[in-house]
C-alpha cells in the first residue's frame, strides 16, 4: 500500500534542523511563507519505499508555549494539520535544552520520533550518548543522524514509516510523570473535560489538561464558550490555587521545573561526559572574534566585507542585467514607432521589469552574505556584541545588519536591507528596524548629494559625505528612540540570544537558502514593483501637451531647421531634411562608440561629413579646400543641433510641467515654499518616488536641459549655480530632504510584504517626510540665523 | 522558606532587587564576574521573561558559569547546561544565585 505520509520536522534554533531537511528531500523542495506572517515555511516531498512522505520544516523554536510567533505557528501545525510523525531533530552536543522541546512534544500525545543530530561533535566534546537507553527512557525511537554528511537518513525514514503504522502513544505509558499533587489535579481537570473544541478534537486530554493547568492563553480562549465550559475553568481555578499554596509557586513554573528535573534525570542514564569544562575550539575561536579589542575591529571589518560583496560583489551582474534591458529596450524602440507605445514599452515595462530584475544579484549576493554569517553563527556575535549601543535607542544587536545594507555605509539599498531583517526573531525590534532603515544614505541618494555638493560645496566633497553620513545615522537612531517611546512603546522583548557553536556552513544550506529568499523577493515583490513602476511612468508622461502647444513646438523646430538648410554654405553637405537625419543617425553611432565629450565632436563630424562626401563622390582631390570649408559647415550644424536641443529641452520641461506628476509638484510649490523648493525642485522629488536616481534626471528636464546623465550632471551643476534661488543654504535643506523623505515606492513594497500591513507603509511614508520637512526647514531657519544670503 | 518570593512579588517585582528574597545567601547573577561559576535559585520577573528564562535551563540547581562581558560590558555571556548564550544585564538581573560558600572561591 502506497501511503502519504505527512512528516514534520521539529527543534531547536541551531540543532541543525535545516541542514537534515535539505540532506532530506534534497531539490525536491520549496519555500513559501506561514499563511499571513513572514515566516518561512519549506516543504518537500521524498520516496521512501515506495510511499511519498511529504515533509514540513516547521520553524526552530525553543518550547511550545506559544509566545513567540514561531512557537505558534509551531503548535497550530501539529494540532491543525496533525502530521502523521513529528521528526524531533535534538542537537546531540546540547542535548539538555534540546530535550525540553521533547518533553513538550511528547505530553502531546503524537508519534514522536527523535533524530539524534551531531553525534560526531557532541562526542568530541566528550559528549557519549547511549541512543539505545534514551530511546528506553523517552519511550519513542531516537536514530542517530548526521544531517551534514547525510548519514542516518534511511534508518530516520523507515523508522517514522514504522512508527506511522502504529498506534498514537498512549496516556498510561508516557514517560514524564509530575509529583503525585500535580498528578491529581491534572486528573480533576481532564474529567471535567467533555466537549472539545473542533481543533482539539483528537488530542488527548491529559495534554489540554496539562496547558489549562499552565494557564495557556489559546486553549483557555478555545474551551471557553464550549458546552459546560464554567466547570472546567473553575476546576483549573481551583486545581492552579490548591498548587500554588502546596508549591508557593504557578503552576507553569512547578512544571518547567519539573520539565528540567526529568531532563536531569534521563541525561544522568544515557549520557556519559568526559573531559569536563575544556575549551572547545569554538570557545577558542571566540576568545578571538569576541575579544574586547580585537572584536571590534574584527567585527567592522566582517561588516564591510558584507556591503563590499553585496553591492561590488554583484556590480558586474547587476551591470549585465541592465545592458540586457537597455539593449531589449533599444531594440523595441527600433522596431515599435516612437509615440506613447513606445514610451509605454520602452519606459514603462522594459525599465520596469529591469529595475526589479536589478536588484535581483544585489538581494542573491546580500542573502548569500546574510546566509552564511547565520550559518557559521558569527551573526549571534554581531547581535552581542552591537546590543549594548543599538538597544540605548530601542534597536536590537540584530538590527546593525539591516541598517548597514540599507546605506550605514553610504551606497547601499533599503530594499535588500529591509529583507535582512528576516533574521531577526523580535517583532518589535525587527519592525522598528524597518521603519527607520530608510533613513540610510541608500545609493540612489548619492548622485543628487554628489550634484548638489558639487555645485555649492564643491571645496567640502569628502568632509560633506562623511557628515552626512552621520547625518543619517543620527536620524535613523533618533526616530527609532521616538517611535519607541511613542507608537511603539512598552517593554523591551527579553535578550536571551543563544551563541551557537561556530560551525562551517554547507555548500548546499548557503545555496537553498539563497535562492529561497531572493526567488521570494522575485515573486512577491516583482510583480508589485512592476505595477507600480508603470503607474508612475504614467505620471510622469500624461497627459501629453494639447495639440496646438505641440503644434507650436513642431512650428519653431521647422523654422530652425529651414533657417539652417537655406544658409548655402551648408549645402555641400545638408541639402535636405532627409540628410539631416542621415547625418544625425551616423554622428550618433560614432559618438556612442567614441564616448560623448564637447571637444570630440569636431573630430567626429568631420569623419561622417568625408564619409558622405565619399560616398556621394564629391571628394575633388583638393583636401585642403575641402578641410576649410566643411569647419564651416561644423560651425553651422553644431549651432543649429544646439538649438534643436535647447528647443527639446524646453519642450520637454513644458510638457513635464503638463504632467500629473508635474501638476502634483506645482501644487506641492505653495506646501513647499517655506522652504525655498519651486515647483521644479517638487516635480524632481514627486519623481525620485519611484527611485531616488530619478530626482536628478526629473529635476533636468524640468530645467530645460537635455538628457542629464545623473552619474556626470556637470551642466546641470553648472546651471543650478547660475538659477536664482539656488544657494548653498538651499542646497543643503534639499539634500536633508532627499536623504530623510518618504522612502521609493520599492521599498514600500518591502514594508508592506514584511511587516504585512499597509498602516506600517503609510506610516513610514509619513514620518519620513514630515522629519524631512523639519529637517529641511531647519536648515533654512540655521541658514537665515547664521545671515546667509536667501533670495 | 521565607525566601521564595510569592508570586504576586514575581509578578509585578516592584522594588526589586531591593527584596527579601536577596537577602543573605542569594545574589542576582548579574553581580557575578567573568569566571565565575553559581548555582541558579530561582529565575524572577514577569510571567514571559521567567518562564522563557526557565525554559532556557535556567531553572533551580542548573549551574552557571560567566564567560565575559561583550566589548562595551553589557550584554554577558553565559555557558549553561553545556550551551552558550547572551542575556543583558537586565535580565540576568532577575535570575537568582545561591551564593557560594565563601563567595566566589572557586572559579576559572
Amino acid at each position: 500500500m502506497a501511503k502519504r505520509l505527512n512528516i514534520a520536522l521539529a527543534g531547536n534554533p541551531n540543532s541543525g534542523k535545516t541542514t537534515l531537511f535539505n540532506a532530506i528531500t534534497g531539490a525536491r523542495q520549496h519555500t513559501g511563507n506561514w499563511p499571513g506572517v513572514t515566516v518561512e515555511k519549506k516543504e518537500g516531498v521524498v520516496q521512501f519505499n515506495g510511499h511519498q512522505m511529504n515533509l514540513v520544516d516547521l520553524p526552530g523554536t525553543y518550547s511550545l508555549t506559544a509566545y513567540s510567533l514561531e512557537e505558534r505557528l509551531v503548535r497550530q501545525f501539529i494540532v491543525e494539520d496533525r502530521p502523521d510523525v513529528v521528526v524531533n531533530v535534538v542537537d546531540a552536543a546540547n542535548i539538555d535544552r534540546n530535550l525540553y522541546l521533547t518533553t513538550q512534544l511528547l505530553e502531546m500525545g503524537i508519534r514522536v520520533i527523535i533524530a539524534l543530530n551531531m553525534t560526531d561533535v557532541a562526542e568530541k566534546q566528550g559528549v557519549m550518548i547511549n541512543a539505545r537507553k534514551l530511546s528506553r527512557l523517552l519511550g519513542v525511537p531516537v536514530m542517530p543522524t548526521n544531517g551534514k554528511k547525510g548519514a542516518g537518513i534511511d534508518d530516520l525514514l523507515g523508522g517514522a514509516l514504522e512508527l506511522a503504522q502504529t498506534d498514537p502513544p498512549s496516556d498510561e505509558n508516557r514517560p514524564i510523570r509530575y509529583a503525585k499533587d500535580v498528578e491529581r489535579e491534572c486528573a480533576a481537570i481532564e474529567s471535567e473535560i467533555h466537549l472539545l473544541p473542533e481543533a482539539y478534537q483528537g488530542l488527548p486530554k491529559r495534554w489540554i489538561a496539562v496547558k489549562l493547568l499552565e494557564n495557556d492563553e489559546e486553549i483557555t480562549k478555545g474551551v471557553q464558550g464550549q458546552p459546560r465550559s464554567e466547570s472546567l475553568l473553575g476546576q483549573v481555578r481551583e486545581s492552579r490555587h490548591r498548587l500554588r499554596d502546596r508549591f508557593g509557586d504557578k503552576p507553569e513554573f512547578i512544571l518547567t521545573n519539573a520539565r528540567y528535573s526529568f531532563i536531569s534525570k534521563i541525561i544522568e542514564q544515557s549520557v556519559r561526559r568526559t573531559m569536563d569544562d575544556r575549551a572547545t575550539v569554538s570557545e577558542s575561536i571566540d576568545k578571538v572574534l569576541t575579544h574586547r579589542l580585537f572584536g571590534p575591529v574584527i567585527l567592522m571589518t566582517a561588516l564591510y566585507l558584507v556591503y563590499l560583496f553585496t553591492f561590488q560583489g554583484s556590480e558586474p551582474l547587476v551591470n549585465a542585467v541592465e545592458r540586457g534591458f537597455s539593449r531589449i529596450g533599444d531594440l523595441a524602440a527600433a522596431v515599435i514607432p516612437p509615440g506613447p507605445l513606445q514610451s509605454l514599452v520602452v519606459s514603462g515595462v522594459i525599465d520596469g521589469v529591469g529595475g526589479v530584475l536589478g536588484f535581483t544579484p544585489l538581494i542573491a549576493f546580500m542573502f548569500l552574505a546574510i546566509t552564511f554569517l547565520e550559518d557559521t553563527g558569527y551573526m549571534a556575535r554581531i547581535a552581542f556584541m552591537l546590543d549594548r549601543i543599538l538597544h540605548a535607542f530601542g534597536l536590537h544587536g540584530a538590527s546593525m545588519l539591516a541598517l548597514m545594507v540599507s546605506g550605514g555605509i553610504a551606497g547601499g539599498c533599503a530594499v535588500p536591507g529591509i529583507m535582512a531583517t528576516r533574521t531577526m526573531r523580535e517583532p518589535k525590534e525587527r519592525l522598528l528596524t524597518i521603519l527607520v532603515a530608510p533613513l540610510m544614505n541608500c545609493g540612489a541618494k548619492l548622485p543628487i548629494y554628489a550634484l548638489l555638493i558639487g555645485a555649492f560645496f564643491p571645496g567640502n566633497k569628502a568632509l560633506m559625505m562623511l557628515a552626512l553620513t552621520v547625518i543619517s545615522w543620527a536620524m535613523a537612531l533618533l526616530a527609532a528612540k521616538v517611535i519607541r517611546w511613542t507608537i511603539l512603546s512598552g517593554p523591551d522583548a527579553p535578550f536571551i540570544l543563544e551563541l551557537p557553536p561556530y560551525r562551517v556552513p554547507t555548500v548546499r544550506g548557503l545555496i537553498t537558502n539563497t535562492w529561497d529568499r531572493t526567488w521570494m523577493y522575485m515573486k512577491k515583490a516583482g510583480t508589485v514593483i512592476l505595477t507600480i513602476s508603470i503607474i508612475l511612468w504614467a505620471m510622469m508622461n500624461f497627459p501629453s501637451l494639447p495639440e496646438d502647444e505641440e503644434r507650436q513646438f513642431v512650428a519653431r523646430e521647422d523654422r530652425i531647421t529651414s533657417a539652417f538648410l537655406s544658409d548655402p554654405s551648408v549645402a555641400r553637405v545638408f541639402k535636405s531634411q532627409g540628410d539631416i537625419i542621415r547625418f544625425n543617425a551616423a554622428f550618433r553611432q560614432l559618438e556612442d562608440a567614441n564616448g560623448q565629450n564637447p571637444e570630440g565632436r569636431k573630430p567626429i563630424f568631420d569623419a561622417v561629413a568625408t564619409a558622405i562626401d565619399d560616398a556621394s563622390g564629391m571628394a575633388d582631390g583638393e583636401g585642403n579646400r575641402v578641410e576649410a570649408s566643411l569647419d564651416k559647415v561644423a560651425e553651422a550644424y553644431f549651432a543649429y543641433t544646439d538649438q534643436i536641443m535647447a528647443l527639446n529641452g524646453e519642450r520637454r520641461s513644458v510638457q513635464l510641467k503638463n504632467t500629473v506628476g508635474g501638476q502634483l509638484g506645482l501644487a506641492l510649490e505653495t506646501v513647499f515654499r517655506p522652504i525655498g523648493f519651486d515647483w521644479k525642485t517638487c516635480v524632481a522629488l514627486v519623481g525620485g518616488f519611484a527611485a531616488k536616481e530619478v530626482v536628478v534626471s526629473t529635476l533636468g528636464t524640468a530645467y530645460s536641459l537635455a538628457d542629464v546623465d545623473p552619474e556626470a550632471a556637470d551642466s546641470l551643476s553648472e546651471r543650478l549655480q547660475k538659477e536664482p534661488g539656488w544657494n548653498p543654504v538651499l542646497a543643503f535643506s534639499m539634500i536633508m530632504f532627499v536623504m530623510l523623505y518618504s522612502p521609493c515606492f520599492c521599498t514600500l513594497v518591502m514594508i508592506k510584504k514584511e511587516t504585512g500591513r499597509w498602516q506600517w507603509v503609510v506610516f513610514a511614508m509619513v514620518y519620513t517626510t514630515a522629519l524631512a520637512y523639519a529637517a529641511a526647514l531647519a536648515v533654512r531657519g540655521i541658514g537665515v540665523l547664521l545671515g546667509a544670503e536667501i533670495s | 522558606m521565607k525566601r521564595i518570593p510569592n508570586e504576586e512579588d514575581c509578578d509585578f517585582c516592584p522594588a526589586f532587587p531591593a527584596k527579601e528574597c536577596l537577602s543573605d545567601n542569594v545574589v542576582p547573577l548579574s553581580q557575578f564576574k567573568p569566571g565565575e561559576k553559581g548555582v541558579v535559585f530561582q529565575a524572577c520577573g514577569d510571567s514571559e521573561l521567567r518562564l522563557r528564562l526557565m525554559e532556557m535551563g535556567f531553572v533551580r540547581g542548573s549551574e552557571v558559569k560567566v564567560v565575559k562581558h561583550a566589548p562595551l560590558k553589557d550584554p554577558l555571556e553565559f555557558v549553561i547546561r553545556g550551551y552558550h548564550v547572551s542575556l543583558r544585564k537586565e535580565e540576568a538581573a532577575h535570575i537568582l544565585m545561591e551564593k557560594p560558600h565563601g563567595r566566589f572561591d572557586e572559579v576559572t
